[in-house]
């Protein structure tokens, strides 16, 4: 089985995300803050998978953002490799909700912006556009389009390509698929997964889709509404590589149920599954450490 | 413009022609009042072969091609800074719509009198008419770039520099460029009226001359016609270049 083994094996090595006692707040008018963020402790070990989960506006676009370095925490540390982030790093890739793309420039040149932006030589540049494209299987012929030319997924494989240009350790994705249909977004996630057993990279999504957190993560992370803490840290017993038939397993169904009652939906919590007990206690009470209910 | 297209721009020209030549018939007015067009079209095509219209067009051209560049280019500076800086803004825009809404009419004979009456006086009453809507349109353009963008640029560590010519300009070149085509179009008023209140040559003195020491009112329309042209040229440069940089987005 070592030779199947996914490249958790390299866990540890780098790319690990540590998030200790972090707190954030946005200022208001009147002066007084707006707290966000209320306590995150999480530690991804580098080349895991982590899905963040919770209500709207729990902070979990926020959470991203500090990983990425565009926020700094009021109090806390976020860490890559054991490091403070003390501001956006080339390590670490960013997908945004929308892909983001430049309207003037062509597919290709906004896959080669970051590279542009670091003084890459073109030479280089189109070397790399050229792996790049091959890597999240965009289509060679819509190079020199323009984003309004190309479809919603089609921009998202551009905006993948170049949060993947500069080779970052960690890739942190804000609901990346949200905007496509249910199909197109399985089929995004798997691919982002194939993507993954081959580059062992770090990735954070924030997602609000129960199933895609189960069938992309190693672990979901529950939050709570604002401000946002974590509530629970639910493993997902699936091995890997994971294909979409994955999703008709009965620990699908037993997980999604757990991550549910986490986010406080009642009906979750009511009829809670013979083996699911010791946790579905634990369920009820949200708020509890995640080592409790994730045991 | 494809072949039917240039075929209504030609049709709508004949009507006005057309028009015109019925209005002098009907109202029989005198040719020094309103020549008909055919007599303005043969002394248009004899003034400039005669070399009377090409001088005063030379110097006009260059006038406006200065003021507009310094114009615009002060402009740019300005129109960024407005944008950006809440202080600029508050301390500098009274200034700004005080210079635009004085009349440039009442200004030129001033600044005849400070800069004398050659070049430098249309340059600065050129630059001066242009700076308006082009300092209003990058401000405009600047401020609407889409914040999002910006948060990339500064996820990819892009520099102040890198942010202002990848996302910044390009972004906002849509918007100044229409405050151009209209600065642009402003410039060749700009010339006219800085030669009106006093110069040796340009399209402006020529007017002058026809209307008062000439009478020779077919000659002030041939001139009227080349202004007209030289600024239905000078807009279509600038919608030429606007294609060729923002295209089709």
């Amino acid at each position: 089985m070592t030779t199947l083994a996914p490249p958790v094996a390299l866990a540890g090595t780098s790319g690990a995300v540590g998030l200790v006692g972090l707190d954030f707040a946005f200022p208001t008018r009147t002066g007084a803050s707006h707290p966000v963020l209320d306590g995150i402790d999480l530690e991804i070990p580098g080349g895991g998978i982590v899905a963040l989960i919770g209500p709207n506006g729990c902070g979990k676009s926020t959470l991203l953002r500090v990983i990425a370095g565009l926020l700094a925490p009021v109090a806390g540390d976020a860490r890559l490799d054991g490091a403070p982030i003390d501001g956006p790093d080339p390590r670490i890739g960013l997908v945004f909700q929308e892909p983001r793309l430049l309207p003037w420039r062509s597919a290709a040149a906004n896959i080669t912006y970051p590279l542009e932006l670091a003084g890459w030589p073109p030479a280089r540049c189109a070397e790399r556009l050229a792996a790049l494209t091959g890597l999240v299987g965009l289509d060679p012929g819509v190079a020199a389009s323009r984003p309004a030319e190309l479809s919603g997924g089609t921009r998202q494989r551009v905006a993948l390509a170049r949060a993947l240009a500069l080779e970052p350790e960690v890739l942190l994705l804000d609901e990346p698929f949200s905007a496509l249909d249910a199909l197109t977004r399985e089929r995004f996630d798997l691919e982002l997964l194939r993507l993954w057993e081959r580059s062992a990279k770090t990735i954070v999504m924030v997602t609000h889709s129960i199933p895609e957190a189960i069938l992309v993560a190693d672990r979901v992370v529950v939050m709570s509404p604002r401000p946002g803490r974590i509530v629970a840290d639910v493993a997902v017993d699936l091995p890997r590589p994971r294909t979409i038939a994955d999703l008709d397993q009965a620990t699908v169904s037993r997980t999604a149920r757990e991550i549910r009652a986490h986010l406080g939906d009642p009906e979750a919590a009511i009829e809670p599954e013979p083996e699911l007990d010791p946790t579905a206690s634990a369920s009820r009470a949200p708020g509890r450490s995640s080592a409790e209910i994730a045991s | 413009m494809n072949r039917s297209a240039w075929l209504s721009v030609g049709a709508v020209f004949v009507v006005f022609l057309l028009a015109w030549k019925t209005i002098v018939l009907a109202t029989g007015l005198q040719p020094f009042i309103l020549p008909p067009p055919e007599t303005v079209a043969i002394r248009f095509v004899g003034a400039w072969a005669d070399g009377t219209i090409a001088p005063h067009l030379l110097t006009t051209l260059v006038e406006v091609a200065l003021g507009f560049t310094v114009g615009a280019g002060l402009a740019l500076v300005a129109g960024y800074a407005l944008a950006r800086s809440a202080v600029v803004e508050r301390l500098l825009s009274p200034y700004l719509v005080a210079a635009q809404a004085t009349p440039i009419l009442a200004l030129a004979p001033l600044f005849a009198l400070w800069f004398g009456s050659g070049l430098l006086g249309k340059v600065v009453i050129c630059a001066l008419i242009v700076f308006f809507p082009v300092a209003v349109a990058t401000m405009v353009g600047i401020r609407s770039v889409d914040a999002r963008l910006l948060e990339l640029g500064r996820s990819l560590r892009a520099t102040r520099r890198q942010i202002l010519t990848t996302l910044e300009i390009p972004a906002a070149l849509p918007n100044i460029l229409g405050g151009m085509r209209v600065g642009v179009t402003l410039a060749v008023v700009g010339a006219i009226v800085g030669e009106w209140a006093g110069a040796d040559r340009g399209l402006g003195v020529l007017i002058n001359l026809a209307r008062g020491s000439l009478f020779d009112t077919p000659l002030m329309f041939a001139a009227l016609l080349t202004i007209a042209i030289v600024g239905i040229a000078l807009y279509l440069v600038v919608v030429a270049i606007e294609r060729r940089l923002v295209g089709v987005r």
